[in-house]
């Protein structure tokens, strides 16, 4: 050991308390211990590097740096100052560097388990395989009694998809295990066996082992679900249809599960002949009987009948909910206007309603004359029938239902919710806010209807009226509602903003909401840290699992591409005109209205820092989970400036395409926004990769025509110097006809 | 609708739809917890598009010093697909759960005192019970209902186990 290092007796002492107090969070107490050793020994490495971690525990990240590194310049061999600093890039989130400083630490001392521990998470959130079944096979080595360690090995061989170790560790992993009662660890445990067998592609054997550890299984709906799989799978359908079954009669609103039945019997083809057709609403109509509750069964039918089946159907279906009064009823019928006959028979049916209910209460006039309809019947079939002609952008129509709705019963919110969408789609913004907010003010307790309402205020570029709605819900304690429904990781308003600031020409802004987004998205992915070791303990590997795929996808959610795509016009639109400092375009203003607009811009801005005073201090009780820092910083930049002052805006926006790239290669808006930049760069190559990639996926979408005709102009206007490029070029344009 | 178990694809939907219907709200994290916890107690409701409007968010309570048994974290259904019975067909998926998977002994839950809509749903529609009031329940210092269901046969002998010997008052509700 090197000399510097070693402490005496008295010191030494103290420096394992210090140790101690780290893994019992006492920061403060090792923080004083940690001084008086270095009152003595200024120059110890190890003391200063646990100093900087306990600063940094106590929100002194600066600091704590400082130390750690004084610390590691005193002791460069000393695997506790590099893991100390490999924690604090940890929690910085930095995980390159905290990888860097573990493999440093692990030269000095190989077996420390608590560093190998760490490392093998910051692998796996890095996946980095292969590096973490080395890790992981040295933790089962060095602790062969600690069942997790099993597990993780088992986890890093599927998850490079080497199946057969896998399964081999977790068999010997359940050898060596005591015969235990049935307990919730082991059923997920062995269920968790099972899906590797089934990902290995065996599912002979999957079925075989399924069967063995039934007795030991208690979430016994999962272990019937891949029962019937893997009987339909095997082709064993007289089984299969009997576990379709049995599941189907413990949720008979499960489609797949209804599906799956379908599938048995043979009738889940394309172009099913009438007689296929027949039994399949057969099996519909069984179910139906068999659980009356059951809506799918009601209503998945009307995707398959056709004709005269399909009128009685709908009729029925139709008539029944609006009875009940269904609110959803025409957005669940709307998908079947996709048909053209369909959406011909509906709307024969529900305007023969209309007439008949107004005439004579029935829904038609061949019925019981003793039945009566409630009078919201008829209430609900107008209600209907405004959505429909809205659909058919028939606007004005639309509108005169609705209104006869609402004279029919004033106080109804979704009439009004829906006459506001009419105008909406009519392109009457303002009117469409005014009377979404009507909605609200009928009922103040619904969140629902004061969301959508802010909604509305947004779409037409009224972003102050809309938060100070949406304050009506937000926590009396957060710095504002925009700061409580961001800090709630809230992506519709978001996105709603970022998208009236681009409309707004506030390209500074804009940009802020949508890297808010992308802050979203990044702390999603850092979320699945801790449950790299709580899964383990836990056992629920098939949803951690799930988990780990669904993070390596994340980027791929709509909100994303949502998200990608404003920060991509607003970095583009940078790229073609730089505009001042302030974020406004300024390229067809003269001097003096450039001189004006700044000036207002500069008020608006001290106007701004004013209102973003810090939050108030008072601490109030809340529930656990909403917990959320309270000490937030304030915002230094509302107005999003640091976007505005990027040197290379197509560089910026291409940050946003690349993960696109990776995880969305068949979403089309990767390819149209990759456009967009690489056609600016002039890597024409790369343009037409992507030109062709869309036309790929769509040769229908207008982007793509009109993209085909903007690229050939800039070959035309810039023609390529070398041969060889311009040959794939001319080759690929001629294949996009 | 389509009634399923929610999956961890589900979660940003559900928190979703969370932030449009109702004032407890979560962050990301906590939806993981419950989904890498008890996968088997949450449902969503999917419309035709897969679409999700409406979920249960559940979880189990699992103190020594009482039976295990569920407790709702969150329920709601988007206000334009009321009156289809998705909060109830939710609930009665993820009870079954609690009883199958955890042998729960009963379902608990919380909501607010002024939340009329809500309290009726659970006491006339779900059939639970009021159970007692918790003061300032709410960040915003509203009180609560906590509210209660039972989901095993109390009448049948329930095999006795350490538990149950701990707290049989518990128990017996």
């Amino acid at each position: 050991m090197n000399a510097k290092r070693e402490l005496p007796a008295k010191e030494n002492a103290i420096f394992k308390n210090i140790l101690r107090n780290y893994e019992h969070k006492q920061y403060k107490k090792g923080l004083k211990l940690a001084d008086t050793i270095l009152k003595k020994f200024p120059e110890h490495g190890e003391t200063l590097a646990m100093k900087g971690l306990f600063l940094n525990n106590l929100e002194k990240k600066e600091e704590g740096y400082e130390f750690v590194k004084k610390g590691l310049r005193f002791d460069l061999t000393s695997h506790i100052c590099w893991h100390v600093f490999g924690l604090l890039y940890r929690s910085d989130k930095n995980y390159e560097e905290a990888a860097k400083c573990y493999t440093h630490a692990l030269k000095y001392n190989k077996s420390d388990m608590q560093i190998l521990r760490d490392f093998a998470l910051l692998q796996t959130q890095m996946r980095h395989y292969d590096a973490l079944i080395e890790t992981r096979t040295q933790l089962l080595q060095a602790k062969p009694t600690n069942p997790p360690f099993w597990i993780g090995v088992a986890l890093a061989y599927q998850l490079v998809g080497k199946y057969d170790i896998a399964i081999q560790v977790l068999e010997a992993h359940e050898s060596a295990l005591r015969e235990q009662s049935v307990n919730f660890e082991q059923s997920e445990l062995l269920m968790y066996h099972n899906s590797l067998l089934e990902e290995s592609g065996d599912i002979e054997k999957a079925l075989e082992h399924l069967e063995t550890v039934e007795p030991k299984v208690c979430d016994k709906r999962a272990w019937k679900v891949k029962k019937a799989e893997f009987l339909l799978k095997l082709n064993r359908l007289e089984e299969a249809e009997t576990a379709y079954r049995l599941l189907i009669s413990e949720n008979p609103d499960n489609y797949s599960y209804i599906k799956g039945l379908i599938a048995v019997k043979g009738l889940n083809a394309d172009n099913l002949t009438s007689e296929q057709q027949s039994a399949m609403l057969k099996i519909f109509d069984d179910i139906q009987s068999d659980f009356p509750r059951s809506t799918a069964a009601r209503n998945l039918p009307l995707n398959y009948a056709s004709g005269d089946n399909f009128r009685n159907r709908a009729d029925a279906y139709l008539q029944s909910a609006l009875r009940k009064g269904v609110p959803s009823l025409f957005v669940d019928i709307k998908r079947l206007y996709s048909d053209s006959a369909k959406e011909k028979i509906v709307e024969e049916l529900v305007t023969g309603y209309e007439v008949s209910l107004e005439k004579t209460g029935h829904f038609n006039e061949e019925q019981d004359e003793k039945v009566v309809e409630p009078p919201t019947a008829y209430l609900w079939t107008l209600y209907f029938l405004a959505q429909h002609y809205d659909k058919q952008r028939k606007t004005e129509l639309a509108l005169k239902t609705i209104d006869k709705a609402i004279e029919h019963t004033p106080t109804l919110v979704e009439l009004y919710m829906t006459k506001g969408r009419i105008l909406k789609h009519g392109g009457d913004l303002e009117a469409a806010a005014r009377v979404m907010n009507e909605a609200r003010e009928m009922d103040l307790q619904d969140r629902f209807i004061n969301s959508k309402c802010a909604k509305y205020y947004i779409r037409n570029d009224k972003i102050e009226e809309a938060e100070k709605i949406l304050g009506l819900f937000t926590r009396p304690d957060a710095a504002s509602p925009l700061q409580d429904l961001t800090d709630m990781q809230c992506m519709w308003l978001t996105l709603e903003e970022g998208d009236s600031y681009l409309r707004q020409g506030q390209k500074g802004k804009a940009l802020k909401r949508y890297h808010t987004v992308e802050k979203f998205f990044s702390d999603i992915f850092d979320d699945q840290f801790d449950f790299h070791t709580y899964c383990l303990r836990k056992t629920t590997l098939r949803s951690y699992v799930d988990t780990i795929r669904f993070e390596d996808n994340l980027k791929g959610s709509h909100y994303f591409v949502r998200a990608a795509v404003g920060a991509v016009k607003a970095y583009t639109s940078l790229a073609d005109k730089p505009s001042g400092a302030n974020g406004m375009d300024e390229a067809n203003m003269s001097e003096a209205e450039k001189k004006k607009a700044r000036n207002k811009a500069r008020k608006a801005e001290l106007k701004a820092q004013k209102e973003n005073k810090p939050p108030k201090k008072e601490q109030v009780k809340e529930e656990a989970p909403k917990k959320v820092d309270v000490k937030k910083p304030t915002d230094e930049d509302p107005e999003g400036e640091k976007y505005l002052k990027t040197t290379d805006a197509l560089a910026s926006a291409l940050e946003w395409v690349r993960p696109l790239e990776q995880v969305a290669p068949k979403h089309i808006q990767t390819h149209l926004l990759g456009f967009e930049i690489y056609l600016r760069k002039g890597s024409m190559l790369l343009a037409l990769k992507a030109l062709v990639q869309s036309w790929t996926i769509d040769k229908t979408n207008p982007q793509v025509a009109k993209n085909i005709a903007r690229f050939k102009e800039a070959v035309s206007a810039n023609p390529p110097a070398n041969a060889d490029v311009k040959a794939v070029i001319d080759s690929q344009l001629a294949t996009l006809a | 609708m389509n009634i399923r178990q929610a999956t961890v694809e589900d979660l940003m939907s559900m928190q979703n739809c969370n932030l449009l219907n109702l004032p407890e709200n979560y962050q990301m994290k906590y939806y993981l917890y419950h989904a890498l916890s008890w996968p088997q107690l949450s449902y969503v409701a999917e419309d035709h598009k897969g679409r999700i409007v409406g979920y249960v968010l559940a979880k189990m309570e699992e103190e020594p010093t009482d039976v295990p048994h569920g407790h709702i974290t969150s329920l709601s259904v988007l206000r334009t697909y009321r009156r289809l019975g998705l909060a109830e067909k939710l609930m009665t998926q993820s009870q079954k759960m609690m009883v199958e998977a955890f042998g729960a002994h009963y379902v608990s839950l919380h909501v607010r005192k002024t939340n009329r809509a809500a309290l009726s749903l659970y006491k006339d529609t779900l059939k639970f019970n009021v159970e007692g009031i918790e003061k300032k329940y709410y960040a915003d210092g509203e009180d609560a209902y906590a509210m209660r269901k039972n989901l095993i046969d109390t009448k049948k002998s329930v095999p006795r186990g350490v538990v149950e010997e701990i707290n049989p008052a518990v128990a017996a509700h």
